[in-house]
């Protein structure tokens, strides 16, 4: 009796651990793919892009510079001009919200053929920004859809030179990344409308309120951690943006610089100029600023 | 009272609708006024009715048609024309028709196929963003099973990790991830150069374990009290099950794929391996003063996807709906 006890008790553990190790096995074994491809096409570059920060790389001979770059950027005039213009840009995220909140607002009545409609205004989303620069292009130029309108109204005489003029690149180009995302976050605004109870808008207009106050009280509430996630979203977007930037600057990034965004002087100085530790210290800086940026958003958000 | 302020009230919810449509859709309706154009000349000219309306004119395919076929150079098919190269004022001069017309053509997109491989560059987005979705959806649905459905040593810590990809903004890995690209991995000028580094997202197992979280437990308990095998049931009984989480992110991954184009400028230097972004920069740097060129091949590249669109709009819209409800 002792002794096949004795037996069997170490025979049951054995199996139970190996049990619980041919589950872990198999977990990872389902899990091994993708986190290789994150080890090889993610963590491996995070960890590089640090430590070429500190070298002098020109993306075939790195020598160890250690803090140079940083300290040449911080007295770059050049990295700040282009963080201001980044964060000039992020003023279309606010623009974006209120303009698809409220055509989100439109588009949740039903009515018959209101699908298309939602389709129409997303639309713009599946379509590269590239060919979206390019549209514009022909929209902003001097024999364009904008300009001929205008003259045919009589408000001009000669044509705005919107993509040439250094005070109207950064706005023209931001409009550009509005009307494309607005359908988007649209959507977004959709699904977060429709999950508020309609009785409380009922219960509101027989109080008396108006349109404006039952949007206001009501669905401003209601889609708040939309409103937040379409926040982070755009103003990561918006910061990152570069697409509409290349194409409608020619690739230059704008006369007198009016187009450069910290990520077109990244993608300048790396692979324009060549200089790669350098860019990756900007790379390092401006992730830090986003970072920053949307945790203290996140923060704002959650507290409201 | 209010049965009677209800009718107008519809009438503007449209009229507010299709005043909304008109700026989504009027600049994709100039770029196909343009692509048909003879000219570049303003459609709005200082004198006169904007010139918007077309009617048939030069309908055919090939420079110069209408040109060879008026002094008879043209012998029907098979057959050859001068390169037609007159200047705007000559054909203003050589036409009788009211100044406030223009004539359709199919001129520029002839231009397009002769000055790029716009096909080629469609099949080669094709190719790019079909393989993204596949590797995509392998490698997320494979991974998020086990973080949704076992427990095992690591699994939060595991999960944590494979967020943090969604804090780092992109452009940090950028630099090195071009690095390794061309310098160790040899990802120049190749399709597997443009899939593979986009293939795991974070995302998309963020997705997809939110998904998994929905299917009862029983069901997986069941299949392996049968003795189904843990890649049995998830091949077998999960992957059905999941299937309209797995369109969204097929949804998701294909339109970042077919639109991405930092990476694919970055790696393509041979012609022939274009993807349609990186086509259209090349057309447009090619001929930076030929607007009508220009104009045809966005129509050429923007109409297959606006149609597809429109096909599973549904989807397109549902998708990404239930992403955020999610």
């Amino acid at each position: 009796m002792s002794v096949t006890r004795k037996v069997r008790r170490p025979a049951s553990t054995a199996k139970r651990l190996s049990e619980t190790q041919r589950r872990t096995l198999t977990a990872y074994l389902f899990l091994a793919p993708a986190l290789a491809f994150l080890a090889v096409f993610f963590f491996t570059p995070l960890v590089r892009v640090i430590y070429y920060s500190f070298t002098d790389f020109d993306l075939y001979n790195a020598s160890w510079i250690g803090t140079s770059n940083y300290s040449e950027l911080f007295r770059d005039p050049l990295f700040w001009l282009s963080v201001r213009k980044s964060f000039i840009y992020l003023i279309a995220t606010p623009i974006l919200i209120v303009l698809s909140l409220t055509l989100a607002i439109v588009v949740n009545r039903k009515l018959p053929g209101v699908a298309f409609f939602r389709a129409m205004y997303f639309m713009p989303a599946v379509i590269s920004a590239v060919a979206i620069g390019m549209i514009f292009e022909l929209v902003f130029a001097d024999q364009g859809l904008l300009n001929g309108i205008l003259r045919q109204l009589g408000a001009i005489r000669r044509p705005i030179a919107f993509l040439q003029d250094p005070d109207l690149v950064l706005p023209t180009i931001m409009s550009v990344t509005v009307w494309r995302g607005v359908g988007y976050y649209m959507v977004m605004f959709l699904a977060g409308l429709q999950s508020i109870p309609q009785e409380r808008y009922e219960a509101a207009s027989i109080d008396g309120a108006n349109i404006l106050q039952r949007h206001w009280y009501i669905t401003v509430p209601g889609v708040r951690p939309i409103i937040v996630l379409v926040g982070v979203l755009s103003s990561i977007a918006a910061l990152r943006a570069f697409d509409e930037i290349f194409i409608m600057t020619d690739g230059t990034g704008g006369i007198l610089n009016s187009g450069l965004t910290a990520m077109f002087y990244l993608y300048r100085q790396a692979f324009v100029f060549n200089n790669v530790g350098y860019a990756s210290a900007i790379a390092v800086v401006f992730s830090l600023i986003i970072i920053v940026f949307t945790a203290v958003n996140l923060k704002l958000g959650g507290e409201q | 009272m209010s049965s009677r302020a209800r009718p107008l009230n519809v009438t503007t919810w449209y009229l507010v609708l299709l005043a909304v449509m008109l700026v989504t859709i009027v600049p994709f309706g100039w770029a196909l006024l343009m692509s048909v154009r003879e000219t570049s000349a303003s459609p709005f000219p200082r004198n006169g009715p904007a010139q918007l309306v077309p009617y048939l004119g030069l309908i055919g395919w090939g420079e110069g048609l209408r040109e060879a076929k008026q002094d008879g150079l043209y012998n029907g098919e098979g057959g050859w024309w001068r390169d037609y190269a007159a200047s705007p004022t000559e054909v203003d001069e050589s036409r009788e028709r009211p100044a406030y017309m223009f004539p359709l053509t199919t001129e520029n997109y002839y231009k397009v196929t002769q000055d790029i491989p716009i096909g080629r560059y469609f099949v080669n987005s094709l190719v790019v963003s079909i393989g993204t979705v596949l590797l995509t959806l392998l490698l997320c649905s494979l991974a998020s099973y086990p973080l949704a459905k076992m427990r095992f040593a690591g699994r939060d810590v595991l999960f944590v990790v494979i967020l943090s990809t969604l804090v780092f903004p992109e452009q940090l890995i950028l630099i090195p991830l071009y690095v390794m690209a061309v310098n160790m991995l040899g990802f120049q000028d190749t399709f597997h150069g443009l899939i593979l580094p986009f293939a795991a997202s974070g995302l998309g197992i963020f997705l997809l374990r939110q998904v998994y979280y929905a299917i009862p437990d029983d069901i997986l308990e069941a299949a392996r009290m049968d003795g189904a095998s843990e890649f049995g049931v998830w091949w077998r009984i999960l992957l059905p099950l999941i299937r309209p989480g797995l369109a969204t992110l097929a949804i998701i991954t294909f339109v970042a794929s077919w639109n991405n184009f930092l990476w694919p400028l970055l790696m393509l230097t041979n012609n022939q391996l274009f993807t349609l972004p990186v086509g259209l920069a090349f057309l447009r740097g090619f001929f930076s003063g030929n607007l009508r060129t220009i104009a045809a091949g966005i129509v050429i590249a923007t109409v297959p996807v606006i149609v597809v669109f429109m096909i599973f709009q549904r989807q397109f819209i549902q998708g990404l709906a239930g992403a955020v409800k999610g």
